[in-house]
C-alpha cells in the first residue's frame, strides 16, 4: 500500500518524540502519583492473597494449590513494597484500601454465597487481567530496579489466570450465566478504577488507552480459553469500554 | 490458516457494522471508546482454488479507524495489537490491509517486536505489496488498449514512483511493457535520481506536468487534498489506475475521456461467503478485494509460509511472475473498466 499522505490531519503525537523519554522518577509530582500506584498494587497483591485463601475454602481439593497462588502474591507485595522504598515513596494505603473497596465487596459476599465462578471471575480473571495490563503498560516506563520487580511478577500472574481459567472451563456449563452476571455487576467496578487511577497513571507515563486495550486483551483471552463465543465476549467486554 | 488484517474505511462504517453485528454499546461509542477497543477476529473462512485445494482463513478487525491517523500511539497500539492476536492464534500468514502496512512502515514499527510476552514472527505477515504491484501492472496493460490507448507510443505516469509499490510498477513496466516513456512523480528528489538510475531511463517531473503529458496514470500515493487540476487539459483517452488507499480519484478525475479504475483489486472466481469485506467499498464485496488480501491467499494456497514482500523496494520481477501466476492459478482475475467503457472507446 502507498504513503501516509494525510495532510489534513496534525499529529499530535510523533514516534521517538519527547513523549517516549522516561519520566523524572525524583519529581515530586512522579513521586506523590507513585505514593498512590504502588499502594494500589501492593494493596492488590495483598488482598489477592487473602482472595486465593478463601477460595481454598470453597474448593478444598484445590486448597494447596491456592495457598500456593496465595504465598505468590504475598511475594510479590513484598517486591512492589521495595520498589517504593528504593524511590523513597511511602504508599498511600488507605487510600488503596478504599480503591478496592467496591471489589473487595463483590468478593466477600460472593464468598458467603458459595459462588465460587463469581470469586474466580473477580480474583484470577479481573484483577489478574487488570495487573497484567497495569505491569504491561509499566515496564517500559518504570525505573530499573521496579522494571526487574515487575517482569518477574508479570509471569507470575498469567500462572494466576491459568488457574482461573482452568477451572471456569471445566465447569462453564454450570456457571455460564453466574459468569455473565458477575461480568455486568464487576467489570464496570474496575472500569471505574482505570478512570480513578488514570490520572496518576498518566505521569508515570502510562496512557489510560493502553491500559483499557491491554486488560480488555488480557481479558478477551481468558474468556476464549473458557468456551465463550467471540459473540459472547465482545458483548461482555463493551461493559468496560463504555463508562 | 491464512490471515487478513483490516479496518473500517471510516469511524461512521465502524460504528453502522457494529450495530449491523449487534453489538450496541460499540456502535454508539465515542473514538476514544474505539481506540481502547481490542482487535477482534471476526470471522472463519473456507476457499476452494479451481485447483481444489481448500484452504481456511480468518479477518481480524484491528479497530483501527482512519480518524486515529493523528494518534500516533492509538495506531500503532492498533497495528501491533492486531499482529499479536493473529499470532496466537497460529495463523501462518497475515496479510497487512489498508492503513495497516502504511502505519507499520511509516512509523517504523519494525523496532517494536516486543509486544508484551510475544515476539512478533515477521515472517508470518506481508504487506501484499508484490500482488498489489502485478495487479496494476496487468491492468494497465488489459485495459489501456480497450481505451484505444497504444502502450508503444504511451507516457506512463507513476505517482509515488519510488514506494514499494510504485518502485516495483517502473520496473515491471520498463523491463516487460514497451512504454514509450515513464513519467516519474514523487515528494523526495534523491530517491527518484536512484530510481532513474536503476530503471535507466525515465523522465521525473512535478506532478501537475506529468498530469498534462500522460496518456495513464498509476497512482500510488494518496493524491494531495490541495491539488487542482483543470481536467479539460488532461489528455484523452487517459486512464488513471487508483492504487492509492484510500481511493478517491473517480470523484476528482472522472469524466469524457478519462477513465478511472480502482487498482489493486482482484475478484475471486467464486463467493467467498465473508461479512466484513462490505466495509472495504466493493461493488462484489463476495468476490472482489484488495490485492494484498489475496496474496495471504495465495501464499496459503502455495504453501509459501514466508514474509513474502517486507521492506521497501525488494520486490523483484521474479517475485512478481511468481505470485502472479499463483494468482491466475487459483482463480483471480484483475478488476477491469466496464463493458460500456471498452465498447465506446472500440
Amino acid at each position: 500500500m502507498p504513503t501516509l499522505d494525510v495532510p489534513e490531519v496534525a499529529v499530535v503525537d510523533s514516534p521517538g518524540g519527547s513523549s517516549e523519554a522516561l519520566p523524572d522518577f525524583t519529581s515530586d509530582t512522579y513521586k506523590d502519583a507513585y505514593s498512590r500506584i504502588n499502594a494500589i498494587v501492593i494493596e492488590g497483591e495483598q488482598e489477592a492473597h487473602d482472595n486465593y485463601i478463601a477460595i481454598g475454602t470453597l474448593l478444598p481439593d484445590d486448597e494447596v494449590e491456592l495457598k500456593r497462588l496465595a504465598m505468590m502474591e504475598m511475594k510479590h507485595a513484598k517486591g512492589f513494597t521495595s520498589c517504593g522504598k528504593n524511590l523513597g515513596v511511602t504508599p498511600d494505603m488507605v487510600f488503596a484500601k478504599e480503591f478496592f473497596a467496591p471489589l473487595r465487596d463483590n468478593f466477600q459476599n460472593a464468598v458467603e454465597e458459595d459462588k465460587v465462578a463469581t470469586c474466580l471471575l473477580i480474583q484470577a480473571l479481573l484483577i489478574e487481567a487488570f495487573a497484567i495490563a497495569a505491569y504491561h503498560t509499566y515496564i517500559p516506563v518504570s525505573d530499573p530496579f521496579a522494571r526487574k520487580i515487575t517482569e518477574g511478577v508479570v509471569k507470575d500472574e498469567y500462572i494466576h489466570l491459568n488457574y482461573g481459567e482452568v477451572w471456569l472451563k471445566a465447569n462453564l456449563e454450570d456457571c455460564r450465566e453466574e459468569m455473565l452476571e458477575a461480568n455486568r455487576e464487576n467489570l464496570p467496578l474496575i472500569r471505574k478504577m482505570l478512570d480513578q487511577v488514570a490520572a496518576d497513571a498518566a505521569v508515570l507515563q502510562m496512557d489510560k488507552e493502553d491500559l483499557i486495550e491491554d486488560f480488555l486483551i488480557a481479558y478477551q483471552e481468558s474468556l476464549t480459553e473458557i468456551g465463550f463465543t467471540t459473540r459472547e465476549i465482545t458483548r461482555m467486554a463493551a461493559a468496560a469500554l463504555v463508562a | 490458516m491464512f490471515g487478513l488484517i483490516g479496518h473500517s474505511t471510516s469511524f461512521e462504517d465502524a460504528r453502522r457494522k457494529a450495530l449491523e453485528l449487534g453489538y450496541e454499546d460499540f456502535a454508539v461509542g465515542d473514538l476514544d471508546v474505539w481506540c481502547s477497543a481490542p482487535p477482534q477476529l471476526v470471522e472463519y473462512v473456507k476457499v476452494t482454488s479451481p485447483t481444489g485445494k481448500t484452504i481456511e482463513g480468518a479477518y481480524i478487525d484491528s479497530c483501527f479507524v482512519p480518524e486515529m491517523l493523528s494518534r500516533f500511539k492509538t495506531a500503532r497500539r492498533k497495528v501491533l495489537n492486531a499482529m499479536e492476536l493473529v499470532q496466537k492464534k497460529g495463523i501462518n500468514i497475515t496479510a497487512l490491509g489498508g492503513f495497516t502496512s502504511i502505519i507499520f512502515e511509516n512509523f517504523n514499527l519494525l523496532q517494536h517486536q516486543h509486544v508484551r510476552s510475544t515476539t512478533l514472527e515477521w515472517d508470518r505477515f506481508t504487506t501484499g505489496n508484490t500482488h498489489t504491484a502485478w495487479v496494476i501492472c496487468r491492468q494497465l496493460e488489459n485495459n489501456a488498449p480497450a481505451l484505444g490507448i497504444d502502450l508503444s507510443k504511451a507516457r506512463v505516469a507513476v505517482v509515488g514512483a519510488t514506494g514499494d509499490i510504485g518502485s516495483a510498477v517502473c520496473r515491471w513496466l520498463s523491463l516487460r511493457t514497451g512504454v514509450a516513456e515513464l513519467l516519474l512523480v514523487a515528494r523526495q528528489q534523491q530517491p527518484l535520481s536512484e530510481l532513474q538510475s536503476e530503471l535507466g531511463g525515465g523522465r521525473i517531473l512535478a506532478l501537475e506536468d506529468a498530469l498534462l503529458e500522460a496518456d495513464v496514470v498509476v497512482w500510488v500515493a494518496s493524491m494531495p487534498r490541495t491539488l487542482e487540476i483543470d481536467a479539460t487539459k488532461l489528455r484523452k483517452p487517459c486512464l488513471m489506475i487508483d492504487g492509492g488507499y484510500p481511493k478517491n480519484l473517480d470523484a476528482k478525475f472522472s469524466g469524457e475521456g478519462v477513465h478511472v479504475l480502482k487498482g489493486g483489486i482482484v475478484e475471486f472466481c467464486s463467493d467467498i461467503g465473508w461479512s466484513m469485506m462490505e466495509l472495504a467499498e466493493m461493488e462484489k464485496p463476495q468476490r472482489q478485494m484488495f490485492a494484498c488480501f489475496a496474496e495471504a491467499m495465495l501464499l496459503e494456497f502455495e504453501d509459501c509460509h514466508t514474509n513474502f514482500s517486507w521492506g521497501r523496494n525488494n520486490i523483484t520481477l521474479e517475485k512478481m511472475d511468481f505470485i502472479g501466476e499463483a494468482s491466475v492459478r487459483h482463480g483471480f482475475s484483475t478488476l477491469n473498466l466496464k463493458p460500456q467503457f471498452q465498447v465506446a472507446a472500440a
